[in-house]
């Protein structure tokens, strides 16, 4: 786009309606009949002797043809074009001098007379109609925030869709711009799918994963991950429990007496279940021996409240360490076991040594006991114990070996009993771990083969083994253990971990050594999965082991035993899962379906998606879970998910919009998404239209983190930063410390703002006059802002951005960088975004031949604002250039990517003063903030009012709007202009509520 | 939508009949690549027997070791290509490491994430793949493994070489009759079109209960509808016609019945009809791109056939033994299969083998030292004239900037149209090539 734009008119979309005219409408007026008798005899004539000769034809000027109003309706239908030729015939701007033909003053009086009789009229007449809100598909940002709150995942399913075209007001959802095409249609069938795939069954219900869950090895990082989550999220440290118990023993004096276990181990985020154990284990009970002595001692040695808690934390941590390093003493130790032929490697051997570990966790090895007068403890001869089997033989094993003498194992003769039973008492309730994570191929140095997560230790083949006994005994609360029972089931359910680890087994002949099922050919014993599933077939290889572990060690026997049995009762309960689970799944398959339609479905929908799927399984022989799928995609393609369509009721009449449609328009306003379980339970209540009720839902609304959607979506648009990712003018090697980084960071500094304002119920003027902002810190480092301690990504609230020159919408550098061409500033463009975005301006676009300026600032030989000065100086430029090159200047403080800079690339020196429209003066930032103050603040109260209406219904501005728009300015000025105001005007407004009757044709 | 190919099949055997037939196809933009370029690969786990894999000389007069005796007919049409490997599986670990990344050449994460990058035949799948029924195959003739190999590493990078994005694998279809279906049943596109059937009568049912101005925003969801609609039923009447018409002619579509449903139980045939479904996808241009994992790293497929006792794994760690110079060689006469298969199709002036590449490969060369220093790679097939054929390449003891396996991919993707300004670890292309 040009700099200069020579013809700028100023467009009163605000002042369609001047202030306080409205009780002018009281007077009784023409009626259409008077109007359309005027409009045919004086405004018609009038018309095409002065205007049609410019402002019709092929290329009418500043866009505007008035050939194509020849009825009453087409005018009223395009009002907002003729608001403006009014303003021009009032002030005699038109027809201009050059003009051939000029009417007289009486002429030029009647049809500014007639003008402004039909637009009262017309407000009065349709004042609450709420217009024509066409049906519409959803667009690529709701369809991708739909996706997220219906499959809990942001799958952003239309990230690679072409961009969607906006309306008039700058906003891509309304109807008049949203369209389908074939080609979008086969995107919409590709992302249903790419939905669908990350679709997973579950023994309850089903639910979507962050990738598609088609192979096993998507299918078991889901389930690993799942659980090594809930284990992460459990973060156990001893410290934290002694601390948190501190807190409790000296409640009354840190000024909480009444505060209970819970409350204390809510505020440390521990649990309340081991603060309770750990609490008993300190204060009440009584020890004359062992390590608990040791540890009530540092535990009363913990200093009382007072100024510096470094202290305590200090204290806590030694009694952690101490627990830490006694528990390593005297940890249990298992070596490798065999049992005839079969191998210490093989899969039963492992997993026996595993259900060891897991098991005696909270019980410690006897065996570290120094007793006086005992002879002193032998570790296990590792030497002696090679041989007995090949490369995973027992020597691998390594005991713990402790000093001779060490203080806390030392027992007094003849004490041995005395001891243990303290040992117990303690190892009890301080486990040596509290869930294993990962585990190396059987090998016991923690430190060795990370990364395995939940792995059983099997030597390249798969296989999870579950070790969490401590923690789901000392820890969990019973809706935690529930739920971690159930991601364990869920690895089977999902994934058929047992399954597959147990057919690689059966089917590796490595692991069978001389394999004593197998035949002369090679697959002869591997029919297909499922019969080598089948219980006949595990008791088959599991005789064939036993016959193996002949006169072997009966512990190993006995292993063996017990893996089959486990296998076999594993695949017995999933089959059985499964099976039980179908039901489960055709219920979430229609509740799925009525949450994405956004409305209860009827007996008919229903019957129509179950036998959709029937026939998918008995006529296209097709697997459940298959099956399912295919439903999800025909649900996600659906118009009842994919358009926004408002049932009228039939005749003309505009009647109440169904509280069902009403959840939906109001969620998609707020949240650009669907209606939540709180929204949709009012719209079956059939309350939701009352007043009360739908404010009180939408100051709910706001408050959710959803409402950022109403940050990106209406704040991006009308503000017009929705797209800064793509952006493409920077000169990044000029301007290195522009990064990917950066940009977002900029991006996102408005929407945090905005999401404060509207979360907070702030009042909207700070956009405009607030000295906060939101930083993080790549951008809080490009705007020479200190936040220490902040981590990359996190986002700091600066409360006094003002001592950078920042804080409130206008400097940021989103905008800044945004309208400026690269290796310049532009105050013309910068200007034109403060007069259009914030001011509502309407600038037409600029004439086809402008003068260009210089691409780089350096190269210049005169600053842009001289520069500037000289264009305005041609009295055609200099109407419309007055109108906004003030208003960048006063950013000149500002670099190309919104830096700021005391000199430009050229090395002059800045000046950011400006005359502001009318002769105000000001300097910078400050500047144009006074003079908003006092003289364009309603300008931008309107035009906020104006662009949220449209965005709220989704539809161009009509007469209709201005009592509304009149009303919503009236109460913002009374209630502080706190955010809310605005949306609960249009919530409750008859535009909002309501919808024209199907057969109603008007064009309006 | 390009016109379904196989319409054009010009079995007569002039030039100028082929010219024209190939310009109606209109795949071409000159005669030299007429005919759709194809690509395929076939992989083994663990390496061969390095004593018994070598070639010497070129053309007719080429010297094939023991191992690549299966080749010995196609001579003049391979290249044997020896020294080239890839960097990023080298010095991570053993195994899992040294595999998946094959067609990648992107370094592998390691432990609980898997991640590396896009396969080169998925590269060519997207890009050459649009116009046929199904992008790609991916087969395998052995079940992938999961969970974690001692070096930390997934073991999906021991069962997958063709990865559809940086952090999934493409599922692997072991199944023939599965495969099958997807090429001739064309399942993916009768699900669509009955998903499109459903949303259809909704939206006709929805349409009578809304205003006039909303119908017409609903009309255009039905028009488009039934415009992809139509467009399917388009092209799978087409594909159908085109068929029809081959076999009318009396030309010989490789006669193929649905292989039995599950999976065969003899490896010999299980990884003969999966060779069959590449061919026969080849030939009726349902696709043209096709990975083969014949045996996956850390394979445990037993060859009792050739009196090899040890499982293919435990086989590799005595890489120099008789038993795993058969068991190379087995693997390697599927290739040899497969190639003598496209070549005794004809098209146009040659065969469809001359208008294809299809590799072999293994992530070894020897398994005993998990020494994957270079790699074994065998082509077969002319790529349309631009892959000068009949040659031994050996690229021993060059820089290793000039023995890169990305650099031969991007040599062949560039064939293929398909250019490139970097691949993997490769910005340059094998100036031998």
């Amino acid at each position: 786009m040009p700099d200069f734009t020579c013809v700028v008119r100023r467009v009163f979309l605000a002042a369609m309606f001047p202030f306080g005219g409205l009780t002018a409408l009281a007077a009784k007026g023409p009626t259409d009949a008077d109007l359309a008798r005027s409009f045919e005899k004086t405004v018609r004539p009038f018309i095409e002797s002065y205007c049609f000769s410019c402002h019709g034809g092929d290329k009418p000027e500043a866009e505007l043809d008035l050939t194509r109003f020849d009825t009453l309706p087409r005018v009223v239908a395009g009002f907002d074009r003729w608001d403006l030729a009014l303003e021009r015939l009032e002030a005699a701007e038109m027809p201009p001098d050059k003009a051939k033909k000029h009417p007289t003053d009486a002429q030029r009086a009647a049809v500014v007379s007639w003008l402004q009789d039909l637009r009262k009229h017309e407000i009065e007449k349709s004042a609450g109609d709420p217009g024509v809100v066409l049906a519409r598909r959803l667009s690529n940002a709701e369809y991708n925030y739909t996706i997220r709150d219906l499959t809990g995942v942001d799958l952003q399913p239309t990230k690679e869709f072409p961009q969607d075209p906006s309306n008039t007001a700058g906003f891509d959802n309304s109807g008049e711009s949203l369209s389908m095409s074939p080609a979008l249609l086969k995107k919409y069938l590709g992302a249903a799918r790419a939905v669908a795939d990350t679709m997973y069954l579950k023994p309850q219900g089903f639910a979507f994963a962050p990738y598609p869950m088609l192979v096993e090895t998507d299918r078991d990082k889901f389930c690993v991950q799942q659980i090594i989550d809930f284990y992460h999220r459990q973060d156990i440290d001893y410290a934290d429990y002694f601390q948190a118990a501190w807190r409790f023993k000296y409640r009354g004096a840190l000024g909480v007496p009444r505060a209970t276990f819970a409350d204390i181990a809510a505020a440390g985020k521990v649990s309340a279940r081991y603060l309770a154990t750990v609490w008993t284990m300190l204060e009440k009970t009584k020890e004359e021996v062992g390590p608990l002595v040791k540890l009530q001692t540092l535990w009363r040695a913990l200093p009382e409240p007072a100024a510096d808690s470094d202290d305590v934390r200090k204290g806590c941590e030694r009694m952690r360490d101490y627990v830490v390093q006694f528990r390593k003493k005297v940890e249990p130790r298992f070596l490798n076991i065999a049992a005839g032929g079969v191998a210490p490697g093989r899969q039963p051997m492992l997993i026996w040594k595993n259900v060891q570990y897991a098991t005696h966790r909270r019980t410690f090895d006897r065996g570290q006991l120094q007793v006086e007068g005992e002879p002193p403890p032998v570790p296990l001869d590792v030497a002696h114990e090679l041989g007995a089997a090949g490369e995973f033989g027992p020597g691998r094993t390594r005991p713990v070996i402790n000093a001779p003498g060490d203080p806390d194992l030392t027992v007094p003769a003849g004490q041995r009993a005395r001891y243990e039973e303290a040992f117990a008492k303690f190892c009890s309730v301080f486990p040596d771990m509290f869930y294993r994570q990962e585990r190396g191929r059987n090998y016991f140095d923690t430190g060795r083969d990370r990364g395995r997560y939940l792995s059983a230790g099997f030597h390249n083949v798969m296989g999870y083994f579950r070790d969490d006994q401590p923690l789901y005994e000392l820890i969990l609360d019973e809706k935690q253990q529930k739920e971690l029972d159930a991601m364990w089931i869920e690895m089977d359910f999902v994934a058929s971990t047992t399954a597959r680890m147990y057919l690689q087994f059966g089917s590796n002949r490595e692991a069978l050594g001389t394999a004593p099922v197998a035949g002369a050919e090679a697959k002869e014993d591997e029919p297909d999965d499922k019969s080598r599933t089948s219980e006949p077939m595990i008791r088959r290889l599991e005789a064939g082991f036993l016959a193996m572990a002949k006169g072997g060690d009966p512990v190993g026997v006995q292993a063996i035993r017990d893996y089959f049995d486990w296998v076999n009762a594993t695949l017995r309960r999933t089959e059985k899962a499964r099976l039980d689970a179908e039901p489960s799944h055709l219920k979430a398959l229609q509740d799925f379906a009525a949450r994405a339609y956004r409305h209860p479905l009827s007996r008919a929908e229903r019957n129509d998606l179950l036998g959709y799927y029937h026939a998918l399984r008995e006529r296209e022989g097709m697997d459940h879970e298959s099956a399912i799928r295919e439903c999800i995609v025909s649900v996600l393609m659906s118009p009842d998910l994919c358009y926004r369509i408002d049932l009228a009721a039939a005749g003309s009449r505009t009647r109440p919009l169904s509280d069902i449609d009403l959840a939906s328009r109001l969620s998609y306003f707020l949240w650009s998404s669907l209606p939540d379980a709180e929204l949709l339970a009012h719209a079956a209540a059939g309350d939701l239209h009352e007043t009360g009720v739908i404010a009180a839902q939408a100051r709910r609304m706001l408050k959710d983190p959803r409402a950022q959607a109403l940050a990106v979506e209406f704040g991006g648009n009308w503000l017009d930063f929705r797209r800064f990712e793509g952006i493409g003018t920077v000169d990044r090697a000029r301007f290195p410390e522009f990064t990917d980084d950066l940009r977002a960071a900029m991006f996102e500094e408005p929407v945090r703002f905005l999401q404060d304002v509207i979360q907070t119920n702030r009042s909207v003027l700070d956009c405009l006059y607030a000295n906060d902002t939101f930083v993080n810190p790549v951008l809080a480092k490009h705007y020479g802002m200190s936040v220490s301690g902040a981590k990359p990504g996190e986002w700091t609230h600066i409360m006094d951005a003002d001592r950078y020159a920042r804080g409130g919408l206008l400097p940021m550098a989103v905008f800044l960088t945004k309208n400026a061409p690269g290796l310049r500033t532009s105050p013309v463009k910068r200007g034109n975004w403060v007069v259009k975005n914030i001011l509502g301006e309407r600038i037409p676009p600029p004439p086809p031949v402008v003068p260009e300026l210089p691409k780089d600032e350096a190269k210049t030989d005169l600053p842009l604002r001289e520069m500037l000065a000289r264009h305005r100086a041609d009295a055609s430029c200099a109407a419309c250039h007055a109108r906004f090159d003030s208003m960048g200047l006063v950013f000149e403080g500002f670099g190309p990517v919104g830096e700021r800079r005391e000199n430009d690339l050229a090395g002059r020196a800045i000046d950011a003063h400006a005359q502001f429209p009318g002769g105000r003066e000001g300097v910078g930032l400050d500047g144009l903030r006074q003079y908003i103050r006092d003289a364009r603040q309603k300008d931008f109260v309107d035009n906020l009012c104006r662009k949220i209406l449209v965005y709220a219904l989704g539809r161009s501005p009509i007469v209709s709007d201005e009592t509304l728009v009149q009303e919503m300015r009236g109460k913002l000025a009374a209630n502080g202009y706190r955010f809310d105001t605005l949306v609960e005007s249009i919530v409750t407004s008859p535009q909002f509520l309501n919808k024209r009757g199907r057969d109603d044709l008007t064009q309006r | 939508m390009a016109l379904p190919w196989l319409e054009s099949l010009p079995f007569a055997s002039t030039a100028s009949a082929a010219t024209a037939d190939a310009t109606a196809g209109g795949a071409a933009t000159g005669a030299a690549v007429a005919y759709p370029q194809r690509f395929a690969v076939t992989f083994m786990g663990c390496g061969v027997n390095p004593n018994h894999w070598w070639a010497r000389g070129a053309g007719a007069e080429m010297e094939l070791g023991r191992s690549l005796e299966p080749l010995t007919a196609l001579k003049g049409k391979i290249n044997v290509i020896n020294g080239l490997f890839n960097k990023s599986a080298t010095k991570q670990g053993i195994h899992p490491a040294q595999t998946g990344n094959l067609l990648t050449g992107v370094p592998f994460a390691k432990g609980a994430i898997i991640h590396s990058g896009i396969s080169m035949d998925q590269v060519i799948a997207n890009h050459v793949g649009q116009d046929t029924v199904q992008p790609s195959m991916v087969l395998a003739c052995e079940q992938p493994m999961t969970g974690y190999h001692e070096s930390n590493f997934s073991n999906a990078y021991s069962s997958h070489i063709s990865w559809q994005n940086a952090d999934s694998p493409v599922p692997n279809e072991m199944y023939p009759s599965l495969a099958f279906d997807s090429l001739f049943e064309n399942r993916g596109s009768l699900r669509n079109l009955s998903v499109l059937d459903r949303v259809k009568d909704r939206a006709s049912a929805l349409s009578r209960k809304i205003s006039a101005t909303d119908k017409v925003k609903l009309d255009e969801y039905l028009g488009s509808v039934r415009d992809v609609e139509k467009s399917i039923e388009r092209m799978r009447a087409d594909k159908d016609k085109a068929e029809e018409r081959a076999r009318g002619k009396s030309r010989p579509l490789i006669a193929m019945k649905r292989p039995d449903n599950g999976l065969p139980e003899d490896l010999r045939e299980h990884a003969r009809l999966m060779c069959d479904l590449i061919a026969l996808g080849f030939q009726t241009d349902k696709t043209r791109v096709a990975s083969l994992i014949l045996a996956r790293d850390l394979s445990s497929l037993y060859y009792p056939f050739l009196d090899v006792r040890d499982a293919h794994h435990s086989a590799s760690h005595n890489d120099t033994s008789d038993g795993y110079e058969k068991i190379a060689r087995f693997h390697l006469s599927q290739m040899a299969y497969l190639a003598e298969k496209l070549d005794a199709m004809p098209e146009g002036d040659g065969t469809v083998l001359d208008h294809s590449c299809v590799m072999f490969m293994s992530n070894m060369f020897s398994g005993t030292r998990h020494d994957n220093s270079k790699v074994p790679i065998i082509t077969a097939g002319g790529l349309s004239g631009t892959l000068r054929t009949g040659r031994v390449l050996d690229f021993t003891g060059k820089p290793d900037e000039e023995r890169r396996l990305c650099s031969l991919y991007l040599g062949l993707m560039d064939r293929m149209g398909v250019q490139l300004d970097h691949f993997g670890d490769a910005d340059t292309r094998l100036t031998e090539l």
